[in-house]
């Protein structure tokens, strides 16, 4: 091992290690109720051996609970899996709508995030060249930022729009003006620039674009 | 461990947590376990809930949207002196024991805990709260006994009055 590697100030590893450890937290949570679900079965059991009256209600809402919980750890599972297999190319050809949707439902593991309204166009890809990791990064951060601005109970909305020269824009829209808040950060300004992204705030600090352009090996 | 008690001396206990399956499962089972429970999703709703009503043992989820568990333990614990709050947690690390041990929580536990254990350490809870109201109790019975002597009716009076102001 390199022991000069420096863990901390190595923006990719600290937003893949920020991301891991978000998602193992929502496992946790899953993990806890399916463990009080299958406690209270058991429990119920006890009851029924010992000849005590049981609703079958409360069986079958546990029961429905341990369902459902399994499928939210299949989905939570599914999305850690994509997010991991994002560093697999550094370049590559993504569709912003699964990004935005991926990072949306990532950062809605975070404890103050609030709602979304994200309405992408049903009968078309929007697809573009970049970094996908990096692309995440940028994205994932700008959320984070947009819901500490509107606080646990706001709601942001995200566009995706296409312009004529082949790029994208990420629209977030909707945000709040908390004090003490800045956005975006010299790190983050770094990752967009070296995706050829570019960040920017309204006057009114109440929206923010994400200027994606085409990239490629050459662009840098 | 079983807990059995009469109705009126069942353990009041306050389950806070933003995880609305889990709150209700572990309800559920600590009321199976004869405990008196009120739930609240987030810390605003568990201090109204503390303010309507009297709880013995509160068991509060650290990480909440909003206000925080550890806002929460520090806000309950300024209006509510006696009850002893028990944190949860997703994650456990130094730092956030540090700092709900700090601010007066009877302990702190890692999510997913033993059932078991989360009901022996709520008992415990209890008998620390009913140990420090005991001494308080007295410690304020041998007050007025002393005041009973050396003061008149009026100037006991509002000798108790400050010794109330006091608890609050």
């Amino acid at each position: 091992m390199d022991s000069t590697v420096d863990f901390k100030n190595n923006d990719d590893l600290a937003f893949f290690g920020k991301v891991n450890a978000s998602i193992s937290h929502e496992l946790k949570n899953i993990l806890a109720i399916i463990s009080e679900a299958a406690g209270l079965l058991q429990d119920l059991t006890a009851m029924a051996a010992k000849g005590q009256k049981i609703e079958l209600e409360m069986l079958n809402a546990c029961s429905q609970d341990i369902i459902e919980e399994i499928q939210r750890g299949f989905t939570t599972i599914k999305q850690m899996n994509t997010f991991s297999h994002s560093v697999d190319a550094p370049l590559k050809s993504v569709n912003l709508i699964d990004v935005l949707d991926l990072m949306i439902n990532l950062v809605g593991f975070l404890s103050f995030a609030g709602k979304v309204r994200f309405d992408p166009p049903q009968d078309e890809a929007s697809m573009i060249s970049t970094c996908p990791f990096r692309l995440q990064n940028l994205v994932y951060h700008t959320l984070i930022f947009a819901f500490r601005s509107v606080g646990p109970d706001g709601e942001i909305q995200v566009a995706v729009h296409r312009e004529s020269n082949g790029s994208a824009r990420i629209a977030f829209s909707g945000l709040g003006t908390r004090d003490g808040l800045s956005f975006p950060s010299e790190e983050t300004k770094k990752i967009a620039s070296s995706i050829g992204a570019e960040i920017r705030m309204a006057d009114n600090s109440q929206a923010i674009d994400i200027l994606v352009s085409p990239f490629s090996e050459n662009s840098g | 461990m079983e807990v059995i008690m009469s109705n009126e001396n069942k353990i009041k206990l306050l389950m806070v947590d933003d995880e609305v399956k889990f709150l209700e499962s572990i309800s559920k089972r600590l009321v199976l376990k004869n405990f008196d429970v009120t739930t609240a999703v987030n810390g605003k709703e568990a201090i109204e809930s503390a303010e309507k009503g009297f709880f013995d043992v509160a068991v509060v989820d650290f990480q909440m949207p909003g206000m925080d568990g550890a806002q929460v333990l520090r806000t309950l614990k300024e209006k509510h002196k006696y009850l002893e709050i028990i944190m949860l947690t997703g994650h456990a690390t130094v730092d956030s024991a540090v700092e709900c041990t700090k601010l007066g929580a009877f302990k702190y536990l890692e999510k997913p805990y033993d059932f078991e254990n989360l009901v022996e350490t709520i008992q415990e809870a209890y008998e620390a709260r009913l140990k420090k109201k005991f001494e308080h109790n007295q410690k304020r019975m041998e007050e007025i006994q002393k005041l009973s002597i050396s003061s008149s009716p009026l100037g006991l009076l509002r000798a108790m009055a400050r010794l109330d102001d006091d608890e609050k």
